[in-house]
């Protein structure tokens, strides 16, 4: 979690510098959810993302070298700088894509699902979305077929209120998405996405029936971007307090706490993880500015296989 | 059980489904002979639903339909003789021939478009229904559609709009699949759609929703007519499904009028092919109502009978006239598609 | 005569329609996209508080809306927003939206607006860039236009309203701060009028949208070098001012066309058909198109700009045709 706090913090900091341009969604304050998630996941195992997925894709053990390149548009990134923030793709790990269409890889999820299912190794597709994507048709084409078809998918909702700047209650009387899994009888939970280890064990459940080929399962994580929709969003819509509540709620912050309290981690240890964080983040934040920007001409390259 | 309404109320519907009904079957030897082509899909065996359903409605509501559309149009009072010559593609017809079976059109019944594609016309309906609201001119809109378009992301997104927005629309459900596959063991309604009963999609979005037996004009008339009225009040959406069972001509690609309906069957079904027989027996609405008229002693089986041959003779006659109205100009072709 | 910049005249317009007339709602409302400026939207908000919706992402529902609506006597103006989003409500747009009217036989109308923002936008990358004006040109039943300037978007929004057609509203974000004059009191601008944005004797360059901007540029540097460059601006695809073209075309017998689409099927292709059917006898030389490349926009920025219409391009065909 550590390590995608600190990749966040840096990319912020790029960007307020203009060293990366164009839009940039954060995923601070939603960790849990990413690490969590991923912590019970093969590398074979299928991972879609949407324009928040920086998290996804550290998480799934993405290399963040060239994923920081990727970022800022350099030819050394996973993409050769072609994709940038919002079209990430990590095959090595496993992440597949990420999309700046909201629910644009929920119906891409099904298929990696069926794929796997052919397959026969026992793979699973996790699609990550957010609350606004649960008002998009194809959302609930896909519920509907992977229930119908029993797809190992696990749809993940990282529900942190708002889908860009309105609330959720402006886009629907629904208030919790997983309601809408229960409509296509799939088997759903509603979790708080802040507390790591509520994370996994939702997780857990959810792979293990889906690795054993019992079909979807649909989770649903509440939680809270600390920072606006994408990078220079002044997020006047949200209320001072709501944000000083979440943040309360930091979800590094309680598991530290906890494992604190448990005797399990010690302050040096803390320090000793936070500072390989940020010394891993800024090897990389270094390798992406001294990488080379891609070459015009390579815009034909890569159009078609 | 027969609706609630007077007497000649009741011959009304009679009239009308038994127009549909002869409208209909007449469209299949018109087809088998090359009198027109393309795809066509007849409302045979729903008759009940719409034309008991459509009767609540004011005369200045909207409705959306699909690619079964005719007995919708009929039921409101479409005139036959138009609704066949668009079918035909002919000049005389509602849409000058350019609109065909699936795109018939008739502004002041309330059609103001219709859609081929499955679902098509459902966020069409939240947007007229969204219109008389701003305009306040207490209109409302019934969408109809089948089963299969529920399949659709259009339709969770239109029922999310219509909750949220309380939006003064009718979605009218009619499931001709009653005996589908898997139904039997309480299991999916179909193998394309994992929701079941169906209605649990509209309650999620918290639109109130019931199920109806479709066959029987005395339910759906009542449930439409409370359905209407809340609207009307400004209740929001409503969901009602109306459950049929397919008739047995529209079973293949192509429809077949495996037997032709005779308002004797309704007592007597020795004559019809066994493999359709039950069919004829229990699901037929046009005849199940026919019966339920007699025993309530409404009408006699010899004053059903010369409606019947009324409305076949119309029919007949506009066949004629649809047949022999001429084909549009091909210049026609570039007129028009610009107001 | 005054010197508005675009947003404000956009602005005064959707002001003016919505006090004009009430029957116009406006659906989503990212009309000034990410500018700085977009705050002024709000007053028209607060205004129009009953007659303003603001819709969850469901684009195929609200394009849908939208287009009942319109059939039922209102005269919504939708926000698509980001340009590639059209092709989630796509279905609603293009096989309803454009076809109503006909296949009616011309009894339903649907007086709609569709807006977005098309084109390179600066780091978009690959799905919010897209420039679908070319696509929608080859659906038949629907107007298309495109505004370069602040008495063009002014003008040319006022008539999309007014139209009883369903109109697309093809709109720039690198246009939001360019500034021109807008007269007080201005007239809609009727479509199908192209415009001669800057007289010229020697080339004839046909642009479009942002691309205008650009070429007035272009055309300024080349005046130093004694290149007289007329800038012509079709201003709507649909309906098309073919007149226009073919008197500049006639003049010089030089041209060039500068579009945003994709090069293959695109905007300029179009042009350059019918221009080569009608007058091929006036051309001097093989007319040119410098359109964005055939490949899905990168994200990085260099790589982005490479794949444009860009400045180097233009000025590159043009010297070419005057050879």
């Amino acid at each position: 979690m550590w390590l995608i706090r600190a990749f966040e913090e840096k990319v912020s900091a790029l960007y307020a510098a203009r060293q990366i341009v164009g839009l940039l969604h954060l995923g601070i304050g939603q960790e849990a959810v990413a690490a969590g998630t991923c912590s019970l996941l093969r590398t074979d195992d299928y991972v879609f993302g949407g324009h928040r997925s920086h998290g996804h894709a550290i998480a799934k053990g993405a290399d963040i070298k060239r994923l920081m390149a990727e970022i800022a548009g350099r030819a050394t990134g996973y993409c050769a700088g072609k994709g940038g923030s919002m079209h990430i793709v990590a095959m090595d790990a496993g992440f597949v894509t990420a999309t700046g269409v909201v629910g644009g890889t929920i119906p891409l999820a099904l298929g990696a699902a069926f794929a796997a299912k052919e397959n026969g190794k026992g793979q699973v597709a996790v699609v990550f979305f957010g609350d606004g994507a649960g008002q998009a048709g194809p959302f609930h084409e896909s519920l509907n077929i992977a229930s119908l078809w029993r797809l190992p998918v696990i749809f993940v909702c990282e529900n942190n209120g708002y889908a860009e700047f309105t609330p959720l209650s402006a886009h629907t009387l629904v208030e919790r998405l997983a309601r809408h899994a229960q409509t296509y009888k799939i088997p759903s939970s509603t979790v708080d996405g802040n507390d790591l280890l509520k994370v996994r064990d939702a997780m857990a459940e959810a792979v293990r029936r889906a690795r054993a080929g019992k079909g979807p399962a649909f989770v649903e994580f509440l939680t809270h971007r600390l920072r606006g929709h994408y990078e220079g969003d002044p997020a006047k819509y949200r209320e001072l307090s709501q944000l000083a509540e979440w943040k309360a709620k930091d979800p590094i912050a309680r598991f530290t706490r906890e494992l604190k309290r448990k005797k399990a981690i010690s302050d040096k240890e803390v320090e000793a993880i936070k500072d390989e964080a940020r010394d891993l983040v800024e090897r990389a934040a270094q390798f992406a500015i001294d990488s080379p920007w891609p070459a015009g001409e390579e815009v034909d390259s890569q159009v078609t296989a | 059980m027969l609706p609630k309404v007077s007497r000649e109320t009741l011959l009304d519907f009679c009239r009308r489904m038994f127009v549909i009904r002869h409208f209909e079957e007449s469209l299949v030897p018109l087809h088998d002979k090359g009198v027109f082509g393309g795809h066509y899909h007849l409302y045979v065996g729903q008759e009940a639903t719409g034309v008991s359903a459509l009767s609540c409605l004011r005369s200045d509501d909207y409705l959306f339909t699909t690619h079964r559309n005719h007995g919708h149009l009929l039921a409101r009072g479409a005139q036959p003789k138009r609704l066949l010559a668009e079918i035909l593609g002919r000049s005389d017809g509602y849409n000058k021939g350019k609109g065909g079976s699936f795109h018939t059109v008739v502004p002041d019944l309330g059609f103001l478009h219709t859609s081929a594609v499955v679902a098509g016309i459902i966020p069409l309906a939240t947007g007229t229904a969204y219109a008389a609201k701003a305009l306040n001119n207490g209109r409302i809109t019934v969408c109809l559609f089948g089963d299969g378009a529920l399949e659709e992301g259009a339709a969770p997104e239109a029922l999310n709009l219509a909750s949220l927005w309380k939006l003064p629309v009718l979605f009218l459900c009619e499931n001709n699949g009653k005996y589908g596959a898997g139904r039997a063991t309480g299991a999916a309604q179909s193998s394309t759609m994992a929701a079941f009963p169906l209605t649990d999609l509209p309650k999620a979005y918290k639109v109130p929703a019931q199920q109806i037996d479709g066959l029987d004009s005395g339910t759906v008339h009542a449930t439409i007519s409370e359905a209407v009225e809340k609207i009307r009040r400004g209740e929001g959406p409503q969901f009602i499904e109306a459950q049929t069972v397919r008739w047995p001509g529209s079973e293949t690609n192509w429809p077949s009028v495996v037997q032709p309906t005779d308002s004797s069957l309704a007592w007597d079904v020795s004559g019809v092919p066994e493999k359709v027989r039950e069919w004829y027996r229990s699901c037929d609405p046009l005849l199940i109502f026919i019966r339920e008229l007699v025993d309530a002693r409404q009408a006699t089986m010899e004053e059903i009978a010369a409606t019947e041959k009324k409305v076949k003779a119309e029919i007949a006659d506009a066949v004629s006239f649809a047949v022999a109205s001429p084909y549009p100009r091909p210049q026609e072709a570039t007129n028009d598609y610009f107001a | 005569m005054r010197e508005l910049a675009y947003y404000q005249a956009k602005f005064e317009a959707l002001h003016e329609i919505m006090a004009a007339d009430e029957r116009v709602h406006l659906i989503n409302g990212t009309f000034l996209s990410l500018s700085p400026h977009r705050h002024v939207y709000q007053e028209l908000v607060k205004k129009y508080r009953d007659r303003i919706m603001s819709p969850p992402i469901s684009e195929l529902g609200f394009c849908g809306l939208a287009t009942g609506a319109a059939m039922a006597g209102l005269r919504p103006i939708v926000d698509i927003s980001t340009g590639s989003f059209i092709f989630e409500g796509w279905p609603q747009v293009v096989n309803e939206a454009a076809n109503a009217f006909s296949m009616s036989g011309g009894q339903t109308r649907v007086p709609v607006v569709f807006h977005l923002f098309h084109g390179l936008r600066g780091g978009g990358a690959a799905q919010h860039s897209a420039s679908p004006q070319a696509m929608l040109w080859n659906n038949p039943g629907l107007e298309i236009v495109l505004p370069s300037s602040p008495r063009d978007v002014k003008g040319l929004l006022k008539t999309a309203v007014a139209s009883d057609n369903p109109t697309i509203f093809v709109d720039h974000v690198q246009l939001l701060e360019v500034k021109g004059e807008v007269p007080e009191n201005d007239a809609p601008i009727p479509f199908g009028a192209a415009d001669v944005k800057r007289q010229g004797s020697d080339v004839t360059v046909i642009s479009t949208s942002y691309m205008v901007q650009r070429c007035l540029q272009v055309a300024e540097k080349l005046s130093a070098e004694r290149i007289s460059v007329e800038v012509v601006d079709p201003r709507t695809l649909v309906p098309f001012d073919m007149a226009t073209l073919m008197t500049s075309v006639a003049k010089t017998g030089r041209v060039v066309i500068v579009d945003e689409t994709h090069q293959s099927c695109g905007v300029a292709a179009e042009i350059a058909a019918r221009i080569a059917e009608a007058g091929f006898d006036k051309l001097k030389a093989p007319l040119r198109r410098v359109a964005t490349l055939d490949v899905p926009v990168p994200y990085s920025p260099p790589l982005e700009e490479y794949i444009g219409p860009r400045e180097d391009r233009i000025i590159e065909a043009i010297r070419t045709v005057l050879r």
